[in-house]
C-alpha cells in the first residue's frame, strides 16, 4: 500500500527564517524517523546548505539548463541523516522568468514521480518571500503541497506578508489549493512581539503551531554550515524544533485562513503602534523613577 | 467573466506587424517569441484577406526564435541573437524588424539591447514591440509604421515639395489595400504630386527611405496611421492630414479638390477627366440599375476605414438606403468620436453573432405580412462571415471586408474614379449573377 506523502510548503518574508527553520524542520523529521526531502524554491538556491555542511548543490534549473532535460534523480543530493535535497534555482538575476523557473521544476519532479519511488513521508517546500506571481504560488496551486505553514516575526512587514501570503491561499482553496495550517513564530522573545503575532493569529482565524526563539546556538549551528539539531541536539533550540516536528507530524486539519483587508492590516497595526508607544513611555517613566 | 472571442475579425498586434512588413519591399521580419505564433497569424492573413499570401521571407516563410520553454525560463536573448545573426547571413533584406510577442514581453527580454549591439556593428535593424496586450492588428501596423519611419529613418536634409506618403490602410485587414493605394497614387499624379504607397508591388525600398522627405502624410482613415503621423510630423516636420478614403466620384472630387489646394494645385482638369471616365462606363450600366429596378437597403459591416466611405458610396452615388454602417474594429471612445457623422447610423460590434442579432433587433422580420418587412430587398456588404446572416434574410451579399475568403483580391480597389466603378460592377454583379 502506497503511504500518503504529507507535501508542506514553508513561505514567509525575506530573511525571516525560512530555510532555517525549514532545515531545522526537516532535520527533526528524520531524526524522528521520517524519510524527507526539501525543496529549496528560491533562485537563491541556498535552502538545504545548512543540511550539506554550508555547501551548495546543482539546481533544478542548472541541469535544465546545461543539458536540456534533467532526470529528477541527477538533482537530488543527500543531506544529514538522509534527508532529500533539491534546489529549483532560477535564471540569471535580470533575465527570464523565475517564477515560470519554479513551476517548471516543481512539475517535472510531479510528473516523474519520484516521491513515490522513493518512498517519501514528508515533502518540504521552502518557498521564497512574499507570492508575486503566480509562480511562487505554484506549490499552493492544485494542492501539490497540502499544509502551508508561514514563518512570522511580529514585525509588521512580515505580517504584511504573511497576510498576503493568506490571500493566496484562500483564492486557491476553492480549486483544491493548499490550506493554511499556521503560523510559525520566529524571533519571538520580547513579550510584546509574541502578543502581536498571538492577535494577528487570532484575527485571522488561525493558530500558532510554534514559538521559536531568537537564539545564538542557531548562529553557531550556523557558522558550521549545520542545522542546531545536528550542531546542537542537545540545546533547548533543538527541543523547540524538535516539538515542531511531533507538532507538523501530527498536524492534519488545515484550514482556508480569513485574511484582512489592506486598510484593516493598516488599522489594526496603527492600534499596535500605539500600544507599543503607551509602553516605551512607561519604560522611560519607569527609568526616571529609577532614578536614571 | 471574459469577452467570448467569436470568428475574431483581428488578430493580435504582432499580427497586425507581421502582415505589414510582409508588404513592405525588402523589409524582413524576424519574429522573437513561442513557436505557432508566425505560422498562425500568417495564415490568418494568407488565407483570410482576400488570399494574399506571402512573399519572400514572410508569412510562412518568417525567421523566427521559436522560443520554449528553456527560454521563458532562462530568458531569450541568447536564442534571439543566434536568430539574428543567421538571418542577416541566409536572408536577403534591406531592413530586418524584429518584433516581439507575448511570451518574450511578458519575461521581459531586453530585445532593444540585442539588436542595439547589431545595429552598432552595421546592420539595418530595429526591434518592434509587438504583443497582443498591446492592442490587436490595427495597432500592430501603426506599431511597425511609427518604429520604421519614426524611430529608425534619419530626418530628411531637405524636402520634396511635390511628394506625399499615403498612411492608412492596413495589409490584409483592408483587404483592397493596394488597389485603393495604386489609384490614390495615380488620382494624385493626376495632380502633379508622386505619393509613396510603400505597398503596391511598384514600391521598393527607395520609397520607403524617401519617405522623410516628403511635404505631406495624407492619412486615409480617421483612426488607423494617424498616430504614425502625428509622431511623424513631431520628427520628420511633415504636416499630415486625415480624410476619408474617397470612394466614387463625389468624394474624389472633393479629395482631389483639397489635395490641389493643399499644394496650391489646381484640380480641375483632373477632376473633370475623372468624371468623363466614370460616367462614360456608369451611364451604360444605368439603364440595368433603372429598368432592373436594384433599388436595395444597404448594411455595411466593415472595419472603420471603410465605414463611412463606403456607405457615403451607397447612398451618394447608388441612391441606396443604408441602414446600418456596423464598424468592426476596436475602438476607443475618442476613436468613436472621430467617426460621429450624423449621415449614417454607425454601430460599434464586433461579434458576428451579435451583428446578426443587433439587425434583428433593428428590423424584425416580417413574419409573413406583406408589407411589414421593413428593410427589403437588402443588400449586405460586409466579411465572409456575413455571408450567412445575408443568406439567412434573403439579401443580396458582397464581401468587401475582412475576413474575406469568399473572394480573391489582387488588384482589385475600391477607391476614386475607377473603384468606384469597380465597386458598381461588383455589386451589381452579385445580384445578376443568379442569371443563367
Ligand atoms: N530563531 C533564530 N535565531 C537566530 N537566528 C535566526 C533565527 N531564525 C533565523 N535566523 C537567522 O536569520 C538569518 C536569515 O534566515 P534564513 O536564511 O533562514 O531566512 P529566509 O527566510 O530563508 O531568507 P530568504 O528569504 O533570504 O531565503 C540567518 O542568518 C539565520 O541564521
Ligand atoms: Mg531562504
Amino acid at each position: 500500500m502506497a503511504k500518503k506523502i504529507k507535501q508542506i510548503a514553508i513561505y514567509g518574508k525575506g530573511g525571516i527564517g525560512k530555510s532555517t527553520t525549514t532545515s531545522n524542520l526537516t532535520a527533526a523529521l528524520s531524526r524522528q524517523g521520517y524519510k524527507v526531502m526539501q525543496f529549496g524554491c528560491d533562485p537563491k538556491a541556498d535552502s538545504t546548505n545548512t543540511l550539506r555542511d554550508g555547501s551548495y548543490i546543482p539546481t533544478v534549473l542548472d541541469t535544465l539548463r546545461e543539458k536540456g532535460s534533467v532526470n529528477a534523480h541527477d538533482v537530488i543530493f543527500e543531506g544529514f541523516n538522509g534527508i532529500y535535497c533539491v534546489e529549483a534555482g532560477g535564471p540569471a538575476p535580470g533575465v527570464g522568468c523565475a517564477g515560470r523557473g519554479i513551476i517548471t521544476a516543481v512539475e517535472l519532479f510531479k510528473q516523474q514521480k519520484v516521491f513515490d519511488e522513493l518512498d517519501i513521508d514528508f515533502v518540504i517546500y521552502d518557498v521564497l518571500g512574499d507570492v508575486v506571481c503566480g509562480g511562487f504560488a505554484m506549490p499552493i496551486r492544485e494542492g501539490i503541497a497540502k499544509h502551508v505553514f508561514t514563518v512570522s516575526s511580529g514585525d509588521f512587514m512580515s505580517i504584511y506578508a504573511s497576510n498576503n501570503l493568506f490571500k493566496g491561499i484562500k483564492k486557491y482553496s476553492n480549486s483544491g489549493g493548499a490550506l493554511l495550517g499556521g503560523i510559525i513564530a520566529n524571533s519571538i522573545n520580547q513579550g510584546y512581539s509574541r502578543e502581536i503575532v498571538d492577535d494577528f493569529a487570532e484575527r485571522t482565524k488561525t493558530r500558532i503551531i510554534q514559538y521559536v526563539p531568537r537564539s545564538i546556538t542557531v548562529t553557531q549551528s550556523e557558522l558550521k554550515g549545520k542545522t542546531t539539531i545536528e550542531a546542537a541536539p542537545d540545546s533547548e533550540q533543538a527541543k523547540v524544533y524538535t516539538q515542531l516536528a511531533e507538532r507538523i507530524a501530527a498536524h492534519e486539519e488545515s484550514e482556508v485562513p480569513n485574511p484582512l483587508e489592506l486598510d484593516e492590516l493598516r488599522a489594526w497595526a496603527a492600534t499596535w503602534s500605539d500600544r507599543l508607544l503607551q509602553l516605551e513611555t512607561g519604560v522611560v517613566v519607569g527609568g526616571a523613577q529609577a532614578g536614571i | 467573466m471574459g469577452e467570448c472571442l467569436e470568428r475574431p475579425r483581428a488578430a493580435c498586434s504582432l499580427g497586425g506587424a507581421l502582415v505589414t512588413l510582409a508588404n513592405l519591399p525588402d523589409v524582413v521580419p524576424i519574429i522573437h517569441t513561442s513557436g505557432g505564433c508566425g505560422g498562425n497569424l500568417s495564415a490568418a492573413i494568407a488565407f483570410g484577406a482576400g488570399y494574399l499570401g506571402d512573399g519572400y521571407c514572410n508569412g510562412r516563410a518568417s525567421p523566427t526564435t521559436a522560443v520554449s520553454e528553456t527560454e521563458v525560463v532562462f530568458g531569450g536573448t541568447d536564442r534571439l541573437t543566434e536568430q539574428i545573426r543567421a538571418t542577416l547571413e541566409l536572408m536577403d533584406g534591406k531592413l530586418y524588424v524584429v518584433a516581439t510577442g507575448c511570451m518574450t514581453e511578458m519575461i521581459g527580454d531586453d530585445v532593444g539591447g540585442v539588436v542595439g549591439e547589431f545595429r552598432d556593428g552595421g546592420a539595418p535593424i530595429l526591434a518592434v514591440s509587438t504583443p497582443s496586450f498591446k492592442g490587436d492588428s490595427y495597432h500592430g501596423y501603426d506599431i511597425v509604421l511609427d518604429g520604421i519611419f519614426n524611430k529608425y529613418l534619419p530626418r530628411a536634409e531637405r524636402k520634396n515639395p511635390k511628394l506625399v506618403n499615403l498612411f492608412g490602410l492596413v495589409p490584409g485587414y483592408d483587404p483592397f489595400f493596394r488597389g485603393d493605394l495604386a489609384e490614390v497614387k495615380r488620382l494624385l499624379a493626376g495632380l502633379g504630386l508622386t505619393a509613396n504607397t510603400f505597398f503596391t508591388p511598384d514600391q521598393t525600398f527607395a520609397n520607403i527611405t524617401s519617405a522623410p522627405g516628403a511635404a505631406l502624410n495624407i492619412v486615409l482613415s480617421r483612426v488607423w496611421g494617424v498616430e504614425t503621423a502625428r509622431n511623424f510630423e513631431e520628427k520628420h516636420g511633415t504636416p499630415f492630414w486625415v480624410t476619408d478614403l474617397p470612394i466614387g466620384p463625389e468624394a474624389t472630387d472633393a479629395f482631389l479638390k483639397e489635395a490641389a489646394e493643399r499644394f496650391g494645385l489646381d484640380a480641375g482638369e483632373s477632376i473633370e477627366s475623372g468624371n468623363r471616365e466614370f460616367y462614360g462606363y456608369f451611364a451604360r450600366g444605368a439603364d440595368l440599375f433603372c429598368d432592373g429596378d436594384l433599388k436595395r437597403y444597404a448594411v455595411t459591416v466593415t472595419n472603420s476605414t471603410y465605414a463611412l466611405p463606403l456607405s457615403r458610396y451607397l447612398s451618394a452615388e447608388l441612391g441606396w438606403v443604408v441602414t446600418d454602417s456596423f464598424v468592426t474594429d476596436k475602438l476607443t471612445d475618442a476613436q468613436q468620436e472621430a467617426l460621429a457623422d450624423g449621415a449614417f447610423p454607425i454601430q460599434f460590434l464586433t461579434g458576428t453573432q451579435e451583428i446578426a442579432r443587433a439587425l434583428k433587433n433593428n428590423h424584425p422580420d416580417g413574419r409573413g405580412q406583406r408589407y411589414f418587412d421593413d428593410i427589403s430587398p437588402l443588400y449586405i456588404a460586409g466579411s465572409t462571415l456575413e455571408k450567412r446572416t445575408a443568406a439567412a434574410r434573403g439579401a443580396n451579399y458582397l464581401g468587401v471586408s475582412f475576413p474575406l475568403y469568399d473572394r480573391i483580391v489582387t488588384d482589385r480597389g475600391y477607391a476614386g474614379y475607377r473603384g468606384g466603378l469597380h465597386l458598381f460592377e461588383d455589386l451589381i454583379g452579385q445580384i445578376m449573377s443568379v442569371k443563367s
